[in-house]
């Protein structure tokens, strides 16, 4: 190993090739294959929905935001005019105003 | 492919490309949870839960951020969850030889022991430093990234470092250079 000063921004490569010796075993091609037969198993469909899930529901909220405003705005419904404005025509035939008048009168007791 | 595109592909859910991510990160995974197992069969048990975890969280990694650092990460603590679950290490467990270091090895003294004074050597360190002088010093690591993977702040992993390599010194300076 060389000489290490506490400020050594440097690897120490004969440290760390004996590091890696320590460390590593025979066999590392039979974990990777373990590893990937692992993720195929795992990959259930549910999985890979939960994994997508979060960009999906992202992604449908911009597409409807990008929706509503490209879609055209829909014609105004006609306003009706103010109600004290519209012309009243009353037809009120001979004795149908005494009529009126004495329901009225019944109504408040009088 | 250069890392950056493979982990690119693999956070949009490409499992190709993430397959080989695996390979490329197999053997520095295998050795960051030996770190903190000890080498063997836990180890790769942690290695394939942290993959497995690296798949399932592979959508919420941002992909402009260095891939490495993030699963190794993620490695280490699938590692550190087994050695809590399992809790089939203890602190301060230390094969006879190593505790011990006289008399002094001979010219006998094989690579073997070597290595395994280094593995026990390593045992005695702190978690953290531990991860911190392999990914350092065994796997080319800078500081900054070691940060990222231990969430600690540069100046701290810079402090794991050095404090490691004085402790490895230390156990193993009774061998002689071609002992090793």
């Amino acid at each position: 190993m060389t000489d290490i000063t506490p400020f050594d921004d440097r690897p120490d490569a004969a440290l760390g090739a004996r590091i890696r010796a320590a460390l590593d075993r025979p066999g590392i091609e039979a974990l990777v294959a373990r590893v990937r037969g692992a993720l195929v198993e795992a990959d259930s469909p549910w999985d890979v929905l939960a994994r997508w899930a979060p960009r999906g529901l992202v992604a449908a909220a911009a597409a409807a935001a990008v929706l509503w405003f490209l879609m055209p705005a829909p014609a105004p419904a006609p306003v009706p005019g103010p109600i004290a404005s519209a012309p009243v025509q009353m037809e009120v035939s001979p004795g149908q105003a005494e009529a009126v008048v004495l329901t009225v009168a019944l109504l408040e007791g009088r | 492919m250069e890392e950056a595109g493979l982990a690119r592909r693999a956070a949009g859910g490409d499992s190709e490309a993430f397959g080989a991510l695996v390979e490329r990160y197999a053997p520095a995974a295998r050795r960051v949870a030996g770190a903190i197992l000890g080498p063997g069969d836990e180890a790769d048990d942690a290695v394939q839960d942290g993959f497995l975890a690296a798949w399932k969280a592979i959508a919420r990694f941002d992909p402009d951020r260095a891939f490495r650092p993030w699963l190794m990460r993620v490695v280490a603590n699938a590692a550190r969850d087994l050695h809590r679950r399992r809790k089939v290490r203890q602190a301060g467990e230390l094969p006879e030889h190593a505790a011990s270091r006289d008399p002094l090895p001979d010219r006998a003294a094989d690579h073997s022991l070597f290595r395994d004074t280094l593995r026990a050597a390593l045992e005695t360190l702190p978690e953290r430093q531990r991860i911190a002088v392999v990914l350092f010093d065994a796997e080319g690591y800078g500081h900054a990234e070691i940060a990222e993977v231990l969430q600690v702040p540069e100046g701290t992993v810079r402090s794991y470092v050095f404090h490691a390599r004085r402790a490895l010194r230390q156990a193993l300076g009774a061998f002689r250079e071609d002992d090793a």
